[in-house]
């Protein structure tokens, strides 16, 4: 099972790809992760790799993701070509514009990137950061976009496991916030799920 | 259309068998991995230098040290930090010194010395190299710096095997009397891997330090202890042989060497295409493990030589082909089939090795046509070095001035619109190029901007020389009470060690004054115009300048305000003059994101439509 997670620095990719990896060991299955530490979390495209199974490398080769869960709407096109023929994407709808694009030095066309990852992945777009703000804080969008992904069933891991890693990696402070923003996450997907076993 | 697509995996139950075995298991970093391996390795002094990405090995010690018996410090620089590991271990402690690769230089004085005069308590000197480089000014490689210092090399290729090294390197210091390099590379240390936490940390009692001549570094000493090292070269060479951290792989008459973070490149490789050849993995590096070299020469018909950096193992392998007059084709760096500089990812490395084997394993989809906003880092919203940085643009418009940067976030002042950044070389030159530059160029106003952190670390002799030498120019010191750039780290100028003990503050106005600045001023550089006043005031002086902007961090404060726009005109001066990332741009008006907006103010200076909430 291969997770690539995507997202702008500062945005809290690194603790998504902790409770997921995590949440692997908890099974009893080994899991590495590859990192963005360093410049790139002022503001730059960050991306996170979650691998469980028996990798080597840390680093989800192009075309190997299972899974693509993005944190924003561009850095989701951005990474699209890693994912598999039917690898999923979940995509925060939420925008960060860039300063280059505020400068007029290149465009941010949200319209036509929603098209792009529509027309090249089997993608659900959720606005996550909504989400996240409704359980009590706009930072938990990765506990919504972890939520979501455990809703669909793409992860192969038991909701049970996930939130006890959650447990284990989110400081007691903020844990009632983030169960919640996870449960918030799942039950949104759940439900377009229903929405597609109807159709 | 997904729906078709999922299938509920049956979640096992999980039983109370495997929770147990799992409770030793953790998801650790590499850096977190090689920190919790030095301390199971029971060591008790540990000093390092922030710098990415090494940074974590020195926090993961802190981390651990629940019961408070270790000491560790962020030392003011590497060479403090290598020093002080050495007294250690001198005294018989086991000590570790973190740093990254350009921190070595700095260090590289008294590495030089201490692989003559050797070490007692077992010492590892952990440096992280960066192939890309994602994060340093270099892509230099440590495994020359073991040869030149005639230390030993080992180099991780995953947290596991950084973990099991750690441990063992400290054990084999103890053995040779020599310190060890660790040298992780990004791909190690910010990578995490499942580990087998270990419940037992090595005991032992210190004999402390026991008074002897072979401390002192003397012509004759050196002279003997330069023949003993050489032939210590051999034996390390015959043992690094054995270990299994060196390792031949498979049977196949292909030969591919390779060793660090590309092994693990290499595995998955050599399984998803199932390649028959033969490995060898060099970990284990330096002195090169000659007897294994040979023998995976003589298995093998060619080799292919995969490594990050510098083609070290190459140059091992050509040597050893022509010691033991071995001859067979050698594919790498040196013949140009693999790019010298670079990181080598599951992508490049696959078709380099296509190229080698002459055939194609699995095709890599290609990027798609469609072009996407480039998102380069910038400073925060709200980020003090933004107003420092605008505030001398005020000052300065209009008059001939270069500005020079140095190591930190505020390098990032070299982007777009401040373009505030006219050269950066390495920690500290920012004050003594700017000497230079101004000897060169007279008439030019020059100005040196240098954070908080690196003042201390290789500040404040630049700025000596400055005054010594009678160089009009001026220094900018950014403080804002961290060190930002590595994830906020304590110096000497805050009060406060990394272990939370209180400290004497070292204050940088006192220090600046003492050197003999002829003007040193402090100001906030949210009091917009007094900072513009400042800097012109400084500016003019004859002498040596220092203006020191404070103001924290705008990522350790929360904001009590926000800022918001009322009646744009959408003429975007804002942006066009800060660049604050919290200013966004809707509908051809500029809002103000209230998520990232620290209510700095900064924005208000340029138009008076934008008003505090
Ligand atoms: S972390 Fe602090 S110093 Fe660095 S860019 Fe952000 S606000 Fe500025
Ligand atoms: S906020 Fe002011 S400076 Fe910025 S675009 Fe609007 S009117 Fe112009
Ligand atoms: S007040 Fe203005 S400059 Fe400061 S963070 Fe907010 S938008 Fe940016």
């Amino acid at each position: 099972m291969d997770i690539l997670i995507t997202g702008v620095g500062g945005q809290g990719t690194i603790l998504a790809s902790k409770i997921l990896a995590y949440a692997y060991v908890i099974e009893g299955r080994n899991a590495r992760t590859g990192e963005t530490i360093g410049m790139s979390q002022r503001g730059g495209c960050v991306v996170s790799h979650v691998r469980a199974g028996n990798a080597h490398s840390p680093y989800i080769p192009v075309g190997g993701a299972d899974l693509l869960l993005s944190f924003e709407l561009c850095e989701g096109a951005r990474r699209i070509s890693y994912l598999k023929k039917d690898g999923f994407a979940i995509v925060n709808t939420a925008s960060i514009i860039p300063v280059s694009t505020a400068l007029g030095m290149a465009d941010y066309d949200a319209e036509k990137i929603t098209k792009y990852i529509s027309e090249n992945s089997n993608a659900i777009f959720i606005d996550a950061d909504k989400l996240a703000r409704e359980c009590g804080s706009f930072r938990a969008v990765n506990t919504v976009l972890i939520g979501a992904a455990c809703g669909l069933g793409v992860l192969g891991l038991s909701k049970d496991s996930i939130v006890q890693s959650i447990k284990k990696n989110i400081k007691a402070k903020y844990l009632d916030l983030n169960i919640k923003a996870f449960h918030s996450g799942m039950k949104t997907t759940e439900e377009m799920k229903e929405k597609c076993k109807v159709i | 259309m997904f729906a078709e697509h999922i299938c509920l995996t049956a979640n096992e139950k999980i039983n109370d068998i495997t929770r147990r075995v799992n409770d030793l298991k953790e998801i650790l970093l590499g850096n977190t991995a090689i920190a919790l391996g030095a301390v199971t390795a029971g060591v008790r002094v540990a000093a390092g230098y922030p710098g990415t990405p090494s940074t974590e090995v020195l926090e993961g010690v802190a981390k651990y040290n629940t019961d408070g018996k270790i000491s560790v410090e962020w030392s003011t620089n590497e060479k403090a930090a290598l020093e002080v590991a050495a007294g250690a271990s001198w005294s018989g402690v086991r000590a570790i010194v973190t740093m990254k690769q350009v921190g070595l230089n700095v260090a590289s004085d008294p590495l030089m010395s201490l692989g003559v005069i050797g070490t007692k308590g077992g010492m590892v000197i952990v440096v992280a190299d960066d192939p890309g480089p994602i994060s340093s000014q270099t892509e230099q490689d440590t495994r020359h710096f073991g040869k030149f210092a005639n230390i030993p090399v080992l180099d991780p290729s995953s947290p596991e095997e950084a973990y099991e090294m750690t441990k063992y390197a400290f054990e084999l210091s103890e053995k040779l009397h020599l310190p060890i390099i660790l040298r992780p590379t990004t791909k190690v240390c910010h990578s995490s891997g499942t580990i087998e936490v270990d419940t037992e940390v090595y005991q032992y009692e210190p004999e402390g330090f026991v008074k002897d001549p072979k401390w002192v570094i003397f012509p004759p000493l050196s002279y003997r202890r330069h023949l003993e090292i050489e032939q210590q070269q051999k034996e390390i060479s015959a043992l690094f042989s054995q270990l299994p951290f060196n390792r031949i792989e498979g049977n196949g008459r292909i030969g591919i060497a390779t060793g660090g973070a590309t092994y693990a490149v290499v595995r998955d490789i050599v399984e998803s295409c199932e390649l028959d050849v033969t490995i060898l993995k060099s970990g284990a590096v330096f002195p090169p493990p000659d007897q294994l070299y040979g023998e995976f020469l003589q298995r093998v018909e060619k080799v292919l030589v995969l490594e990050e950096l510098d083609p070290v193992i190459e140059e091992q392998l050509y040597h050893i082909m022509a010691v033991r007059k071995i001859e067979k084709p050698i594919r790498g760096k040196l013949d140009g089939f693999v790019s010298p500089a670079g990181e080598l990812r599951f992508e490049n490395t696959l078709k380099i090795i296509e190229k080698f084997i002459g055939r194609k394993l699995k095709s890599v989809e290609n990027e798609s046509g469609m072009v996407f906003p480039q998102r380069p880092p910038v400073l925060c919203a709200g980020c003090p070095h933004r107003a420092s940085f605008y505030a001398v643009k005020k000052a300065m418009r209009g008059k001939k001035s270069v500005f020079c940067g140095d190591i930190g976030c505020y390098t990032l002042g070299n982007g777009k619109p401040l373009e505030m950044t006219d050269t950066c070389l390495c920690m500290g030159a920012g004050i003594t190029v700017a000497q230079g530059i101004k000897k060169a160029e007279p008439d030019t106003n020059v100005f040196a901007f240098i954070g908080d952190s690196t003042f201390f670390a290789s500040g404040m002799t630049g700025l000596a020389n400055a005054v010594y030498n009678g160089t009009k120019i001026n220094v900018i010191v950014l403080d804002n009470s961290t060190t930002a750039m590595t994830g906020h780290q304590p110096h000497p100028g805050i009060g406060r060690t990394m272990m939370n003990t209180s400290s004497p503050k070292i204050d940088i106005f006192s220090v600046a004054k003492s050197l003999g600045a002829e003007f040193v001023e402090k100001v906030n550089p949210f009091e917009f115009d007094l900072a513009v006043k400042t800097v012109r005031e400084a500016s003019e002086k004859k002498g040596v300048s220092v203006v020191i902007f404070e103001a924290p961090c705008a990522a350790l404060v929360k904001p009590d305000n926000v800022c918001a726009v009322e009646d744009c005109t959408g003429c975007k001066k804002c942006i066009r003059e800060i660049g604050c990332p919290a200013l966004t741009v809707r509908d051809r008006k500029v809002e103000i994101n209230r998520a990232l907006c620290n209510g700095c103010g900064l924005c208000t200076n340029v138009c008076d439509r934008i008003i505090r909430l």
